[in-house]
């Protein structure tokens, strides 16, 4: 069985993803309006990892600046370069597709390259999120090699990387789309399915889904407290952002933007700060951590209730802060040092909403 | 340790302090500082601080969400406050929520010695009294001869203004009180001190505290004044003690300038006394020109008598300051119960000049009447060195005169023309007013208006029948009551002295 997505579920599906994205992951927009395009009346089945057997899946999506997409637009054919290129490389041939990371706009991306190539897509993904390295790929995570793996960008140019940790290919990607396009589609080797689900997050698009669904069944004018409730989540507190507070820091060469949001709730007055790079990290109320990675943390506007991300939230806006169970495969000691707040430099222990 | 826990407000402002400065939390609460406990860095975890002031060595970026769980975790370990390295503001959120836990946030370039400073302040309190007492000894050792040296020494040391004040609060050096400082002091201090009285504290409604020690010697008593704009209790305890090492170097600075004073004032004395007595000789002229004064040219004498007790050698530099400021260069000199001065002009005065000096010499008075109760005779211009004595001389009657005119302001100028006036005036004097009245007291009661029969005959140049006329009375009768004057008042009328006496007697109320 699988879960089959037709038009008016894409909606649904961009939210989710979204919100998986935790204030990251890049605009959904454009990929969501592409994916509407390429799927119209038709439809699109996520394939649960044991109902496909005898399936080489390439985990596929796209790395870099991902807001530089807005102006270097994709032209078509970069998904079915890379998949090529890693198929010829390795010498396998892909017939199936998964997410590289489910939470924002590579929840889609495979969507629309198994639309583009014809292949099935399989739900499950590396990060069950958002999340900004390629070292925190759970295949990484796992012990499992990222290599070797193909990048194509918009103009036309396909490098395939071969016997190299997570960190050198961080390193090759990164000099490879700062020098081209700004963006490239990473497709990692095609491995069989077994394999490769079983270092993976399953059921990630299926997820977003669910809670786009849910998202979708919030009455208007719901209360914060049903708003939380509807998607699953905690609510930390519904008020003013106060400040937004954005520096640079230089952290071994990948420079995020560190940077903190500020909101005082209305009703309690306790002050909620968020630490963020290019996802929300995490929560302090009043001075004591709540939620860290590898939960998500979600900022919301109050009347709409839409997801707002890091580089979006501005002083003045009325926002809910929401946290959300993280993806169960990261709760492991061994895996959430890779994850955790003290991966991204935050020295604290990491703070996880109650398994439900 | 409860009693030595200063407030937050009142260690921002003391010395130790001075670069520690408040990022955040609730100024207006006033939390007391029981001590002070030092982590390494922001990371670190309190323990129980109750009260205790929380310092955190290392702390680079203010805008850190471990300060948010620091503040967090300092409010529930108790503590009565937060000290961080460095003075760079902090994030929005850390500011809201120090407000929120009530927890006030401090930075300093030196936290360290913020620190030290607090664990003395408030566990070792007599360190910081000898200290500070060593440090006041040191320094006076070094400080110059002068008052103002000495009070700057001490300002220095204590890091507090220190004043000198008159009995009244009045600034006799160092930086001046404000009027409520003034009046809070007057009232708390006794009129007549005892040396060996405990220093005084006086406690301002604003929160600062003054100390006042008195500094008893010569002269009159004053008071050696430091102001705390807080309660450190430890520094409250110790300042007395330093002003006490202070207040006799104070006495003997104000002894010493007392004896310059007096030993000056003696010179002028006599050498004016020389000046009074006749042609100056070569060794007088000297000594003059060596005090800088002119003996040639045309001198108008002033006479100031002040009334009660004045400290005439003390108050001088008042009247220089009173003539100075009305733009008149005069020499003053201590004389008896007050002031003998005068002014000199290269070349004699135009009667305008002498109307425009004379104004300015009153406006002098005015000035000094607020301190001393002063009466003024002005004499008349007199050329060169005898003229001085002359002039002199007649301010000096001028002065008597002016004791017992209240409605002139106890003012009087000798010009040109008022000689007459002045001898006139001088019969309606208290002194002599009695004398005139007993002189002429054995015709008063008699019939035939004795009194005014001889007012008129001595008006008359002594002629009976003018007097008869103005009388209009026989000429006889004018005859027989001048004999009877005579024999009632045993005098001889052809006699000038005893007639001039009889003549002015009988200007005073003669109707009375």
């Amino acid at each position: 069985m699988g879960t089959v997505i037709r038009e008016q579920d894409l909606g649904a599906l961009v939210v989710g993803v979204t919100l998986l994205g935790s204030g990251g992951g890049g605009d959904t927009g454009a990929f969501g309006r592409m994916l509407r395009r390429r799927l119209g009346a038709g439809e699109l089945v996520l394939r649960d990892a044991g109902d496909v057997t005898g399936v080489s899946v390439s985990p596929i999506g796209v790395v870099g600046a991902t807001s530089v997409l807005m102006e270097k637009l994709p032209g078509g054919g970069e998904f079915d370069a890379a998949v090529r290129a890693v198929s010829r490389w390795t010498g396998t041939e892909v017939t199936g597709l998964m997410s590289l990371e489910a939470g924002g706009l590579n929840g889609l991306t495979p969507l629309i390259a198994a639309l583009d190539l014809g292949l099935p897509v399989v739900d499950a993904d590396l990060m069950g999120r958002a999340l900004p390295r390629l070292d925190q790929f759970s295949w990484a995570v796992a012990g499992r090699s990222l290599t070797p793996c193909a990048l194509s960008e918009p103009s036309g140019q396909v490098i395939v990387v071969d016997n190299v940790d997570a960190a050198g290919l961080e390193r090759a990607v990164r000099s490879f789309v700062a020098h081209t396009g700004g963006w490239a589609v990473l497709a990692l080797a095609p491995t069989p399915v077994e394999a490769a689900a079983a270092d993976a997050v399953q059921g990630s698009l299926s997820r977003a889904l669910a809670l786009g669904r849910a998202h979708a069944g919030l009455e208007p004018g719901a209360t914060p407290a049903a708003v939380a409730d509807g998607l699953g989540g905690r609510l930390l507190g519904t008020g003013r952002v106060e400040e937004v507070a954005r520096h640079l820091i230089g952290d071994g060469g990948a420079a995020f933007g560190r940077g903190s949001v500020c909101v005082v709730d209305a009703g309690s007055r306790a002050v909620i700060r968020i630490e963020t790079e290019n996802e929300y990290l995490l929560a302090l109320v009043d001075g004591t951590p709540v939620v860290t990675t590898p939960d998500l943390l979600c900022v919301l506007d109050r009347r709409t209730l839409q997801p707002i991300a890091v580089d979006a939230i501005r002083s003045g806006d009325e926002v809910l802060v929401l946290a959300l169970p993280g993806p169960a495969w990261w709760r492991r000691p061994d895996r959430i040092i890779h994850v955790g707040p003290q991966a991204f430099g935050l020295a604290c222990a990491p703070q996880l909403l109650e398994a439900s | 340790m409860r009693d030595l826990a200063p407030t937050l407000a009142a260690m921002l402002s003391s010395p130790g302090w001075s670069d520690v400065v408040v990022l955040a939390g609730a100024a207006e609460r006033l939390p007391r500082l029981t001590g002070s406990r030092v982590l390494l860095e922001v990371s670190a975890h309190p323990e129980q601080l109750d009260g205790r002031l929380l310092v955190v060595l290392l702390a680079d970026d203010h805008t850190d969400w471990r300060i948010d769980a620091l503040i967090s975790r300092a409010s529930a370990a108790g503590a009565g406050g937060l000290l961080l390295a460095g003075v760079e503001p902090l994030g929005r959120g850390a500011q809201l929520l120090a407000g929120r836990l009530q927890l006030p946030v401090l930075g300093s370039e030196d936290p360290l010695a913020a620190h030290e400073y607090l664990r003395r302040v408030t566990a070792e309190p007599e360190v910081v009294r000898s200290d500070l007492v060593l440090r006041a000894v040191a320094a006076l050792r070094r400080a110059d001869g002068d008052l103002t040296s000495v009070l700057r020494t001490t300002s220095d040391v204590l890091e507090r203004p220190v004043t000198l004040a008159g009995a009244d609060g009045g600034t006799l050096a160092g930086e001046p009180l404000e009027a409520g400082e003034r009046t809070a002091l007057v009232a708390a201090l006794p009129r007549v001190p005892v040396a060996w009285a405990a220093p005084y504290r006086v406690d301002l409604p604003t929160g600062a505290v003054l100390i006042a020690v008195a500094v008893v010697g010569v002269g009159p008593v004053c008071w050696l004044v430091a102001r705390l704009p807080g309660v450190v209790p430890a520094e409250v305890a110790a300042v007395p003690d330093v002003l006490t090492v202070v207040a006799p170097a104070v006495g003997e600075r104000l002894a010493l300038r007392r004896l310059e004073l007096e030993r000056d004032a003696r010179q002028r004395t006599s050498l004016l006394g020389e000046l009074l007595h006749g042609e100056p000789s070569e060794a007088t002229r000297r000594r003059a020109v060596d005090l800088g004064w002119q003996l040639d040219g045309w001198h108008t004498g002033i006479r100031i008598g002040a009334e009660g007790q004045v400290d005439v050698a003390g108050r001088r530099a008042d009247v220089v300051e009173a003539f100075d400021a009305e733009g008149l260069r005069a020499v003053v000199v201590e004389q008896g119960d007050g002031w003998s001065a005068w002014i000199t002009a290269v070349r004699e005065p135009t009667a305008t000049e002498v109307q425009e000096q004379a104004a300015a010499i009153r406006r002098v008075q005015r000035r000094l009447v607020q301190t001393v109760d002063a009466y003024v005779g002005v004499g008349r211009v007199q050329p060169g060195p005898s003229g001085i004595a002359t002039t002199l001389a007649e301010a000096g009657d001028a002065a008597g005169l002016a004791r017992g005119r209240a409605e002139t302001g106890r003012f009087l100028h000798v010009d040109r023309l008022g000689l007459a006036q002045l001898l006139l005036a001088w019969t309606r004097t208290d002194t002599f007013q009695p004398a005139a009245q007993a002189l002429l007291a054995p015709i008063k009661d008699q019939p035939g208006d004795l009194v005014t029969t001889l007012a008129v005959y001595l008006d008359t140049e002594s002629s009976l029948a003018e007097t008869a006329a103005v009388l209009g009375i026989h000429r006889n009768t004018a005859a027989a009551r001048i004999t009877k004057i005579q024999h009632l008042l045993g005098v001889d009328l052809t006699n000038p002295d005893e007639r001039l006496a009889l003549h002015l007697a009988s200007r005073t109320s003669p109707t009375e």
